[in-house]
């Protein structure tokens, strides 16, 4: 079977590669078209995106800093930075 | 009624993190009796008006959310007299499913000073396997557009609910949440519904321990996801205790706040 990419997404409130991530996604194409049934994780699959790397993920993407105005400076919404990873792994069949 | 205000520590969790959670609010009997209506309950009632003059009686759904401590509860969110926004038997069926479900209800909702309530009520017991609904505590405060945080599949410090019968949540509506998976051979339901205040939201609770100490800590709570955010966190909590207490000068630590407010450049020559 070919291999096709895995992404991993680690989103952070801060954009180094060496911060813990708030939040985490997987898009593994190698295993299917979207996740069917989500299992819960309680913690992230790595405490960085450098452990990640170290285990034979590569960036894809690092966020740019952001700048801060007066007005939204204090603002909340999504979570501001993301770090995008990805690795190759052998094309499975999809269950279901 | 004022023996089942909630206290004003409960009222501070409810800042920090969104949500409170009370088992044993619904007896059993009518536990099943409300299970057994919720069969058939769909659809909105008249969208903004009085919820006494609107939510139906003589029901176990009727009878549920007018019992006593469940009236204690949402005249310390949002008032005596609160409107019905809307109500939905939420069903998840047997042996079903969930991908990524994370929302923020309805559209986004910018409001100051103000929240709707939510409360979630399990008419049965809701073990981990039967995918209780989940929240992402203290994420009430990032508004976002409803389903555009599906791809946040997992954050630090979610929670779900797991609960007995009768337990019911009260929730912040601007909390992100979502369906899981139902891996038992039962239908899961979770009851909702949406009240709004008419009246400003400052000392509807019991406010008797309004000076305790640990208020300042419970506002404080780390839930795991705020990291380097934690301080704009805590900034946006404060804003919103100060006004439900109504208490305009406190602040906590500190007092981020303060490197807003404090302003002597701006006084008179």
């Amino acid at each position: 079977m070919p291999a096709v990419q895995d992404i991993l997404v680690l989103y952070q409130t801060s954009p180094a590669l060496d911060v813990a991530p708030s939040a985490w996604a997987r898009y593994e194409a190698s295993k299917g078209t979207g996740i069917k049934d989500l299992v819960e994780e309680s913690q992230p699959p790595y405490e960085n995106a450098m452990a990640a790397m170290r285990d034979g993920w590569q960036v894809v993407q690092m966020s740019e800093y952001k700048h801060r105005s007066a007005t939204d400076g204090y603002e909340l919404g999504p979570f501001p930075y993301q770090t995008v990873l990805s690795r190759f792994s052998e094309m499975q069949p999809e269950e279901g | 009624m004022s023996e089942h205000l909630i206290s004003s520590k409960e009222m501070a969790h409810f800042v920090a993190s969104g949500y409170l959670k009370f088992e044993d609010m619904v007896p059993p009997d009518l536990c099943a009796a409300c299970r057994e209506e919720m069969e058939t309950n769909s659809g909105y009632l008249a969208v903004g008006t009085p919820f006494e003059e609107t939510w139906p009686t003589g029901t176990a759904l009727g009878d549920a959310f007018r019992l006593p401590r469940v009236r204690g509860l949402i005249q310390s969110l949002v008032g005596p007299d609160p409107l019905y926004d809307h109500h939905a038997a939420h069903l998840v069926k047997a042996r079903t499913t969930r991908g990524p479900d994370m929302h923020q209800d309805s559209v986004i909702d910018f409001r100051e000073d103000y929240f709707d309530i939510q409360l979630s009520f399990f008419p049965a017991d809701t073990p981990d396997e039967m995918g209780g609904t989940f929240l992402v505590p203290g994420s009430h405060f990032r508004n976002v557009r409803t389903g555009e945080i599906r791809g946040y599949q997992h954050v630090v410090g979610k929670i779900w609910a797991s609960c007995p019968a009768g337990t019911i949540y009260v929730w912040n509506t601007r909390v992100w949440h979502g369906s899981r998976s139902n891996h038992t051979d039962q239908d899961r339901y979770m009851y909702k519904l949406r009240l709004n205040p008419v009246r400003p939201q400052v000392r509807l609770f019991d406010t008797t321990d309004l000076g305790d100490p640990e208020i300042g800590s419970i506002l404080s709570t780390n839930h795991g996801w705020e990291s380097n955010d934690h301080r704009y966190e805590l900034m946006k909590r404060v804003e919103l205790w100060r006004f439900v207490s109504g208490q305009p000068d406190f602040d906590v630590g500190e007092r981020f706040l303060r490197r807003r407010e404090y302003q002597p450049q701006k006084g008179a020559a």
